[in-house]
């Protein structure tokens, strides 16, 4: 139970009613006031100090201070007039519960009335702020709109008067040109008199090509240039897209994993562990037997051929030219087996294995000729022709072919 | 804020959207008026003259011929007959009258496939030396060509038997101080800009720019080589000071990269030397202004000189459009009048403000 404050003073003037209660050594901390219009509690435990007031207040408008061990109330009284009381008297303890009942609800409405107010004024104060910034800014932007506006303007102006000048020049130089014409027609005229052919007469006016000055055209222009030709060359590029810097990286890594595809495939094998370093490489074996067929060494290209191709079994060029050595040494059927392989390896037909494809129908329609084979032959011939139509001797073996198969031409 | 409103403004002035695609525009010298050459949806080609008239442009004469145009120039006909010379995508360099095109004035197949780039120089009373065209085409050559002479080129630029044809993107005079000096500059898809001599049939300097050469421009086509502007993809733009040959080192350069995308257009204020505009890919348009170093040469370890570059600064940008600017042209007679077009189907009258305050 608190201890009810009885040792309170108050004193009052017409307007004006001041309440000392002292604290009795509570720290200020600890000090809670509670005050509506009509009740006013000071709640420092253990203590407690509460009265129910004679006539209400004007709550707004009363401080409190708290200091020097007393709490000072100032209140403002609503009516003036002198209390005969501060408190109500003869208040039964009913009473002041709904009092304090009351007040404590009536605190309660203020607290959400003031909490409403605030908001709506801060609302207020941002939309006003918002405001004043949009038009801040719509002057701004307008004023720059005005500035170019005028430029163009401007402008525009400029250009109109610049054109009005024109045309006066214009006119100025037709008129002149006509007078031109004029003197030198009167000149003409003069001279035809004497008779005296005058080579100095330009013949620019009818070509209407004068210049103000009336200078002849034939202003000595340099003769055109004598031919010449310049031959370049170009920085290496192996794609045919432009070149772009971003791109070189990847296109470096794919020309590295071409250039990997190319060497040996399966290296493992057992006959291969004693091999050189290099015959394991399929190109070098490649060029190696291309230098055999050169020297009619056709046995040992053949074996150099059949290497390279247990190491990688997909480059099309390989069998090609086996083909050709088959061929040389009449292996005709493992010739046309060769080209067979080599053309399934050149699919897909591009301009870039045009020749590769011509070469392996050329052999392969060799090898069936030799072997009397002339229809298939003849087939082979016009697929070459139609991958190369300019090559004269192409040309020319189909034509012996065709002769060959309708009988004009003794097989020879 | 007085300080934004200083740099020059590039302020667009006329918009025209047009119903084909449009590759190139020049101004008609002399003249309110401009050339668009290009393309119809139905594959033949057309040039139209439009004329300036109280901030609008009226179309003049439209001309409609068999093969899409792809570039043009007044650069070699003289200020009296302002010929029109075009490169179309058959390959054929023409020479039209604009007053009387029915066929043309001069006419040559001068490549196997689309002529991609043209220059004039001799005409338009500026320099001296006679008058000639340069096109640079797919086919990877780069001939020169005389008007006065039919059928075969005065120069062939041609790269030798086997090797693999590079396609020629841009081509350009320049050092044609007098009768007898004269440069062609020609820059690549593979990066490659090279340098021919015309008086001695060389190659004077070739060099390599690691992106494809979009566009090469001298500042100025009647003098002694003084500046090479060369754009190029991914960005970057080089600007060489030619005035310093180094036997090894070449030209000195300085670079910077810019629009984030393809430039495809440098060209030089006829007014003034040191400003340029370029036009990128996406759409945008930067004016720069070169500053020249304290001393434009200086000696290498082996006391031979070489070239010192100077640098380039921003002086305004603008985005017109989100297709590329494929085209960009100086008025020679209003400093800050340009004609510029996009693949948007548009083109655009600009005006660039205060230059001469610069």
């Amino acid at each position: 139970m608190p201890l009810i404050v009885k040792d309170y003073s108050w004193t009052q003037t017409e307007a004006l009613v001041y309440i000392n209660v002292p604290l009795k050594g509570v720290t200020v901390g600890k000090v809670d006031i509670f005050s509506t219009d009509e009740y006013l509690k000071v709640n420092f435990p253990p203590f407690l100090f509460e009265v129910i007031l004679y006539a209400p207040i004007d709550d707004n408008k009363s401080v409190a201070k708290i200091g020097n061990g007393v709490v000072i109330f100032t209140l403002y009284k609503k009516e003036e007039s002198i209390w005969e009381n501060l408190a109500l008297m003869n208040v039964d303890k009913e009473t002041l519960q709904e009092k304090r009942e009351h007040a404590v609800l009536k605190a309660q409405e203020k607290a959400v009335a003031d909490a409403e107010a605030k908001a709506i004024k801060k609302r207020e104060d941002e939309k006003y702020a918002l405001e004043t910034m949009m038009k801040l800014e719509d002057e701004e932007r307008k004023r720059i709109e005005e500035k170019k506006e005028w430029e163009r303007r401007r402008a525009t102006e400029e250009l109109e008067l610049w054109k009005e000048k024109q045309r006066k020049e214009e006119e100025e130089k037709k008129a002149q040109q006509r007078r031109e014409i004029q003197k030198l027609e009167n000149e003409k005229k003069k001279k035809n008199e004497t008779k005296t052919h005058s080579k100095s007469v330009p013949e620019c006016p009818r070509k209407r090509t004068m210049t103000k000055t009336g200078k002849s055209e034939e202003i000595s222009l340099p003769a055109p240039r004598s031919a010449g030709n310049i031959k370049i060359q170009f920085t290496p590029r192996v794609f045919p897209t432009a070149l772009r810097e971003s791109r070189v990286a990847e296109e470096e890594a794919w020309l590295k994993k071409q250039a990997d595809a190319r060497r040996a495939v399966n290296v493992d094998v057992s006959e291969l562990k004693d091999l050189k370093e290099e015959e394991r490489n399929p190109d070098w074996l490649k060029e190696k037997g291309k230098k055999l067929f050169a020297t009619q060494n056709y046995l040992a290209a053949v074996n150099a051929y059949n290497l390279a191709i247990q190491l990688n079994h997909k480059l099309p060029i390989l069998y090609l030219n086996r083909a050709a050595c088959h061929l040389k040494l009449r292996n005709l059927h493992k010739a046309i087996e060769d080209s067979s392989k080599a053309l399934d390896l050149l699919t897909p037909p591009v301009a870039d294995n045009a020749d590769a494809r011509a070469k392996a129908h050329i052999r392969r329609g060799t090898a069936f000729c030799e072997l009397e084979l002339y229809a298939e032959g003849l087939q082979d011939y016009q697929a070459a022709l139609k991958i190369d139509p300019l090559n004269e001797t192409i040309h020319a073996d189909a034509e012996k072919i065709r002769e060959i198969i309708q009988g004009t031409v003794p097989d020879s | 804020m007085s300080t934004p409103l200083e740099k020059p403004q590039i302020i667009s002035h006329i918009q025209k959207s047009l119903n084909y695609t449009v590759f190139d525009s020049k101004w008609i010298p002399c003249s309110a008026k401009f050339v668009c050459m290009g393309n119809f949806p139905r594959g033949t080609g057309v040039i139209q003259i439009y004329e300036v008239q109280h901030g609008e442009v009226q179309l003049i004469k439209e001309i409609e011929k068999a093969k899409p145009f792809k570039c043009g120039t007044f650069g070699a006909t003289s200020l009296q007959q302002r010929h029109l010379a075009t490169g179309d995508f058959g390959g054929n360099l023409n020479i039209w009258n604009l007053e009387a095109p029915e066929s043309p004035v001069y006419s040559v197949k001068a490549h196997t496939e689309i002529v991609n780039t043209i220059d004039g120089v001799g005409g338009l009373g500026i320099g001296d030396g006679a008058p000639e065209i340069v096109t640079g085409s797919r086919d990877g050559t780069v001939k020169v060509w005389d008007p006065r002479q039919k059928d075969t080129p005065v120069a062939n630029m041609e790269p030798i038997e086997g090797e693999t044809k590079r396609d020629c993107w841009t081509v350009a005079f320049g050092n044609a101080s007098n009768d007898q000096d004269r440069c062609v500059c020609a820059g690549y898809d593979n990066g490659d800009i090279k340098l021919f001599d015309l008086r001695n049939m060389s190659v004077r300097w070739e060099t390599n720019i690691k992106n494809g050469v979009c566009c090469v421009e001298f500042d100025r086509k009647d003098i002694n080589m003084n500046k090479l502007v060369a754009t190029s993809l991914e960005g970057k733009f080089h600007v060489f000071d030619m005035r310093t040959q180094h036997p090894t080192k070449g030209f000195a350069s300085v670079s910077e990269k810019a629009h984030k995308s393809t430039v495809w257009q440098a060209r030089h204020l006829p007014q003034n030397r040191d400003i340029f505009m370029t036009a990128g890919g996406a759409g945008g348009l930067h004016l720069w202004k070169y500053e020249y170093p304290a001393q434009r040469s200086k000696k290498d370890a082996h006391d031979i000189e070489m070239g010192v570059a100077g640098s380039v600064s921003l002086l305004q940008n603008v985005t017109l459009s989100t297709q590329p600017i494929a085209s960009l042209d100086w008025s020679p007679d209003k400093q800050g009048l340009c004609v510029c077009s996009a693949f948007d189907q548009t083109v655009r009258v600009l005006i660039v403000t205060k230059l001469n305050r610069v």
